[in-house]
C-alpha cells in the first residue's frame, strides 16, 4: 500500500510542478481555481470529517480576507505585505467571533452559520460607502513584495501550488495529532469525552478557528488571483457548493476535496459552454450525489476495492442529530 | 409618530415571516426534516400567483392557487426526494438546495429576471387612517391582521384539537405517536402539505409589497431561519414571538442604521447563542 | 482513613415533575468498593450522573474529597479524578482500540492540545495504553477498530477507558451488563485486582458479583437510600427482600 502510494504522489507533483509547461492559460486558471476552492472544501472537511459538523458559513471567512486585501490595496494604496497579514487576521477574528456557533449541535449548527454566512453577505452587499456593494472592489493590483511584483499567471500558479502544500502539510499533521485524534472522539461520542476530562466547547471552538483560518488562507490565494471581489463571494451558495465538493469528492481524506473541487469546477466549465442551464445540472449534482453516492467519489472507488482504506477515518458523513447530541 | 410607522413596517414583516417560519418549524418538530426549499416555495408560490393575477384579476384566487400548488409540488419533493435521506440532515440541506437550485432556473426562464410585483387587490390599495392621525398602507396593515389570524387559527389547531395534540405529541415523542396506533404517515403528509401552502400563500401575499426577484428565495429563507432559531426549532409559540422580534428589529435597523440592517437583524441571534442556545421555546438543553 | 472520596448531601434530581433521586445522602471514604443496589428505575444511574457532572442535581450538595463540585463541570470533575462506565457501552466504534486508549490517557493532560507531533511520537501514552489494554486483557486486539470487537471485548475496553484516566473514584454503571456469566467472572476478576487507592462505587444488578466486590451496600428505592451496610446485612434485611432481592 505504502509502496504504491510513493510513485502516485512524485508523479503528481511532477506534474503539478511542470503544469505551467504544458497547461494553456485556461486550464491554468482552471487548475489554480480548483487548488484555491479544494483549500476552501478542506477547511469544511477538517469540521465535518472529523467533528462532525457541517459548517454553512465558510465563505465569509473566504470573503472576508479578500475584501480586507482588496480595500486595504485598492482603497487605502496599503502594499501586499501589510494587506496580506491583515486579511488572514480579518478571517481569524470573524472566525472567533462566528464560534460562538459551536454552542450548538446538529441542525442548529447548520442553520446558525447559515445565517451567520449571510450576515456577512449582507454587509458586502448593504455597506456600500465601504464594500462598494453589489459592484465589489475591482482593479486588486498583482501581488507585490518590495520591487518584485508577480504579474504572470503562470509564477503566480507557484505561490498557489506553495501555499495549498503547505496547508495539505499542515492539516495532515493537525489530523494525525493528539489534537486530531480529540476532534474524531468527539464525533465519536461527546459524551464519553466529557468523561474522560475533555472540555468539548473548547476543542469544537478551537477546530472552528482553524477551519476558518483556513478559508481566509484560501481567500488571500483567491484575491491576487482574481483581482475582483464582490458580494457573490461571500455567498450562502459558495459555502454550501464547497460543502458538496467534500461529499463529491468523499470525507475522511485529504484528497478528497481537491478531487470534488476538480470535478465540480471542471464540470461547471464544461457544461456551461455548451448550455446555460448550469444551475439546473448543478441541481441535479446536489441531488444525485445525496441519493446515490453519499460517500463521494473515493468513497465509489474504495467500495470498488481499487483504493483500499487511504486514511484515518471511515467515510461517512453523518451529522449528528440532536437525540444523539444528548 | 416614525417609531409607530416602523413599528407597524415590522409587524407586517414579522406576519408574513410566521406563515413561512410556522411551516418549517412544525415540519422541523413534526418530521425532523429540514427542508431549504421553504424560500423557494415562498418565491414560486408568489410568482404563480402573480400569473394567476395577471389571468383573472383575483387575489383570492391567486392566494389559493399559490398555495396549493406548493403544497402539491412538495408532495413530490417529499415523497420522491426528501423521505429517502432519513433523519440525515446534512443530506436533506443539500438535497433540498438542488431542488431550490432547478426551481429558481425554471423560474428565470418562465418569469425573466426582473424585480416583479405583485398588485395588491382593489379594496386593499391606498391609506389607511388609523388613531393618532396616522396613515399606513392598507394593504400592509391588512397583512398583519392576516397573519394574526392565521397565527391565531394554527394555535388554536395546535393546542386546543385533537389532531393538534397528536401533532404535539408527535413533536415531543414520536415513537409514542406510532404505538398509539394513529395513521402517522397521513398526520405527517397534512402537516407537510399545510406548511407548504403556507410558504406559497406567504409568497403571494409576500410579493404585493415586498417584490419578487431571483435570489429573494434566499433571503427570505434566512430570515425564517433566524425567526426559528430565536424561537426555538419545532416550537410555534416560537415561531410566533421570534417572527415578531425579527420583524420589528429589522424594521428599525433599515430605518436607523441603514448600511447595517442585515447585521442588525443577527444581533438577537447571537445573543440568544450565547445565552440559550437552544432558542426561547426550544427544549433540548 | 477519615477522608471521604465522595460525599453526597441530601440530593435531589427532578425531571419534570418526576424525581428520579430524592434527598440522598450518602458518604463513601477513600478505598471502600461501595454497591449500589435496587430495582430498575431506583434513580441508580441519576445519582451517578449528578455525582460524575453529566448534569447538575436539582438541590442538594455534592463533595468529591472535601471539596464542593456540586456546579463543577463534568470534564473538571474528571481532572479531580473521577472515572466512570456507562450501562449502555460508550466507546468510539470508529477508531481502533489503540486510538481509544490513548483518548482516555491523554484525556487529563495538555497533550490533547497538541496539534504539531503525531499522536506515535508520544511514547508515554502509547505505554500507558498498552499497560490499560493488558490489564483488562485486550492486547491482542490493540490495533483493530472497535466495530470488530465482540460485545464482551466492548464492555472490557469500557473498563479500560476508565481506567487509563488514573481514576481515584471509579464509577461504574452494571459493568456487567449483558455478558454471560463467564464473561462476568472476568470483569469481576478485573474489578477485584484494582489497586486498593482507588474508590469504587458500582451499580450491578448480579447480586453476587455485586455483594462479592463490595465492602459496603446501599440500597436505592425509588430513588431514596432505604439500607445501607455490609453485604451479610443486606442479604439478611427483610426490606430488601421483599422490594428488591425478592423479585430476582
Amino acid at each position: 500500500m505504502v509502496l504504491r502510494k510513493w510513485p502516485l504522489l512524485f508523479c503528481a507533483v511532477a506534474a503539478a510542478l511542470f503544469a505551467p509547461l504544458y497547461l494553456g492559460p485556461f486550464w491554468l486558471s482552471l487548475l489554480m481555481q480548483i487548488l484555491i476552492f479544494g483549500l476552501l472544501a478542506l477547511s469544511v472537511e477538517l469540521l465535518l470529517g472529523h467533528i462532525g459538523l457541517f459548517s454553512v458559513c465558510q465563505a465569509a471567512f473566504f470573503a472576508v480576507s479578500a475584501y480586507t486585501v482588496a480595500i486595504l490595496q485598492v482603497k487605502y494604496g496599503q502594499p501586499t505585505i501589510v494587506a496580506v497579514p491583515a486579511g488572514l487576521g480579518a478571517a481569524i477574528i470573524l472566525s472567533l467571533i462566528y464560534g460562538i456557533a459551536v454552542r450548538t449541535s446538529g441542525v442548529y449548527f447548520i442553520l446558525v452559520t447559515i445565517a451567520l454566512g449571510h450576515v456577512f453577505w449582507g454587509i458586502s452587499w448593504t455597506w456600500v460607502s465601504f464594500t462598494n456593494g453589489e459592484g465589489g472592489i475591482t482593479n486588486v493590483p498583482a501581488p507585490a513584495v518590495g520591487s518584485l511584483t508577480i504579474t504572470s499567471h503562470s509564477s503566480y500558479y507557484y505561490i498557489v501550488l506553495a501555499v495549498v502544500a503547505l496547508c495539505v502539510v499542515g492539516y495532515r499533521t493537525l489530523t494525525r495529532s493528539p489534537f486530531g485524534l480529540t476532534l474524531r472522539g468527539i464525533r465519536e461520542s461527546e459524551s464519553r469525552m466529557r468523561g474522560l476530562g475533555y472540555n468539548i466547547a473548547a476543542h469544537k471552538y478551537t477546530a472552528f478557528v482553524l477551519a476558518g483560518t483556513l478559508s481566509g488562507i484560501a481567500g488571500l490565494l483567491y484575491i491576487y488571483f482574481n483581482r475582483f471581489v464582490s458580494p457573490a463571494n461571500a455567498e450562502f451558495f459558495l459555502s454550501i457548493e464547497v460543502a458538496l465538493m467534500v461529499l463529491v469528492g468523499g470525507t475522511g481524506t485529504i484528497l478528497g476535496p481537491f478531487i470534488g473541487s476538480a470535478i465540480m469546477l471542471g464540470l461547471r466549465n464544461y457544461v456551461s459552454a455548451y448550455i446555460d442551464q448550469w444551475m439546473i445540472v448543478m441541481g441535479l449534482i446536489f441531488i444525485i450525489t445525496m441519493l446515490w453516492t453519499p460517500d463521494g467519489v473515493l468513497g465509489v472507488i474504495r467500495r470498488l476495492g481499487v483504493w483500499g482504506r487511504t486514511s484515518h477515518n471511515q467515510p461517512g458523513h453523518r451529522t449528528p442529530t440532536p437525540e444523539e447530541g444528548k | 409618530m416614525n417609531w409607530i410607522l416602523q413599528a407597524l413596517n415590522g409587524f407586517s414583516l414579522g406576519a408574513l415571516l410566521f406563515l413561512l417560519a410556522s411551516g418549517f418549524t412544525l415540519t422541523f418538530g413534526l418530521l425532523r426534516v429540514v427542508s431549504m426549499a421553504h424560500g423557494m416555495y415562498y418565491l414560486l408560490g408568489g410568482y404563480i400567483g402573480l400569473s394567476v393575477v395577471w389571468f383573472t384579476g383575483n387575489f383570492w384566487l391567486a392566494l389559493l392557487a399559490g398555495g396549493s400548488s406548493i403544497a402539491i409540488l412538495n408532495y413530490f419533493v417529499n415523497r420522491y426526494l426528501i423521505r429517502r435521506t432519513g433523519e440525515n440532515h446534512l443530506a436533506q440541506v443539500l438535497l433540498t438546495v438542488g431542488v431550490v437550485l432547478i426551481l429558481a432556473d425554471i423560474a428565470l426562464t418562465i418569469w425573466g429576471g426582473d424585480s416583479l410585483s405583485l398588485p395588491p387587490p382593489a379594496f386593499a390599495r391606498g391609506p389607511i387612517e388609523l388613531p393618532g392621525n396616522i396613515f399606513y398602507p392598507k394593504y400592509r396593515f391588512l397583512l398583519i391582521v392576516f397573519g394574526a389570524i392565521i397565527g391565531a387559527v394554527l394555535w388554536i389547531f395546535y393546542r386546543k384539537t385533537q389532531i393538534g395534540a397528536i401533532v404535539r405529541a408527535g413533536v415531543e415523542d414520536r415513537e409514542m405517536v406510532n404505538a398509539m396506533g394513529i395513521n402517522i404517515d397521513r398526520l405527517f403528509t397534512l402537516v407537510f402539505a399545510l406548511a407548504a401552502f403556507l410558504a406559497g400563500m406567504s409568497g403571494v401575499a409576500g410579493g404585493a409589497f415586498l417584490s419578487l426577484y431571483p435570489g429573494a428565495e434566499w433571503e427570505i429563507l434566512v430570515l425564517a431561519l433566524v425567526v426559528v432559531i430565536v424561537g426555538g426549532l419545532g416550537s410555534l409559540e416560537g415561531a410566533m414571538v421570534g417572527s415578531v422580534i425579527v420583524g420589528l428589529v429589522d424594521a428599525y435597523a433599515r430605518w436607523l442604521l441603514p448600511e447595517f440592517s442585515h447585521f442588525a437583524v443577527f444581533a438577537p441571534m447571537a445573543v440568544l447563542l450565547l445565552f440559550r442556545p437552544q432558542g426561547l421555546f426550544g427544549k433540548e438543553a | 482513613m477519615d477522608q471521604n472520596a465522595v460525599e453526597v448531601a441530601g440530593l435531589t434530581k427532578a425531571f419534570g415533575g418526576v424525581r428520579a433521586v430524592e434527598k440522598v445522602s450518602m458518604k463513601v471514604p477513600v478505598g471502600q468498593r461501595r454497591a449500589l443496589i435496587g430495582p430498575n428505575g431506583a434513580g441508580k444511574t441519576t445519582l451517578f450522573n449528578c455525582i460524575t457532572g453529566t448534569f447538575f442535581p436539582t438541590s442538594g450538595k455534592i463533595f468529591l474529597f472535601g471539596k464542593d463540585v456540586t456546579r463543577l463541570a463534568e470534564h473538571r470533575r474528571t481532572a479531580m479524578g473521577i472515572g466512570r462506565t456507562y450501562q449502555i457501552t460508550n466507546v468510539f466504534h470508529d477508531l481502533t482500540v489503540l486510538e481509544n486508549l490513548i483518548l482516555a490517557v491523554q484525556g487529563n493532560s495538555r497533550q490533547k492540545w497538541v496539534m504539531h507531533r503525531p499522536v506515535s511520537a508520544f511514547s508515554g501514552s502509547l505505554k500507558r495504553a498498552g499497560k490499560e489494554l493488558d490489564r483488562v486483557g485486550l492486547t491482542d486486539r490493540t490495533h483493530d477498530s472497535v466495530q470488530h470487537l465482540s460485545y464482551g471485548e466492548r464492555r472490557q475496553l469500557e473498563l479500560a477507558l476508565a481506567l487509563a484516566s488514573r481514576p481515584r473514584v471509579l464509577f461504574l454503571d452494571e459493568p456487567c451488563s449483558g455478558l454471560s456469566p463467564g464473561e462476568r467472572q472476568r470483569i469481576a476478576e478485573i474489578i477485584r485486582e484494582f489497586p486498593q487507592d482507588i474508590t469504587v462505587i458500582l451499580i450491578e444488578h448480579d447480586m453476587s458479583i455485586a455483594l462479592g466486590l463490595a465492602d459496603q451496600v446501599a440500597v436505592l428505592h425509588r430513588g431514596s437510600i432505604i439500607l445501607e451496610g455490609t453485604p451479610d446485612e443486606v442479604r439478611a434485611n427483610p426490606e430488601v427482600r421483599e422490594v428488591y432481592l425478592g423479585k430476582v
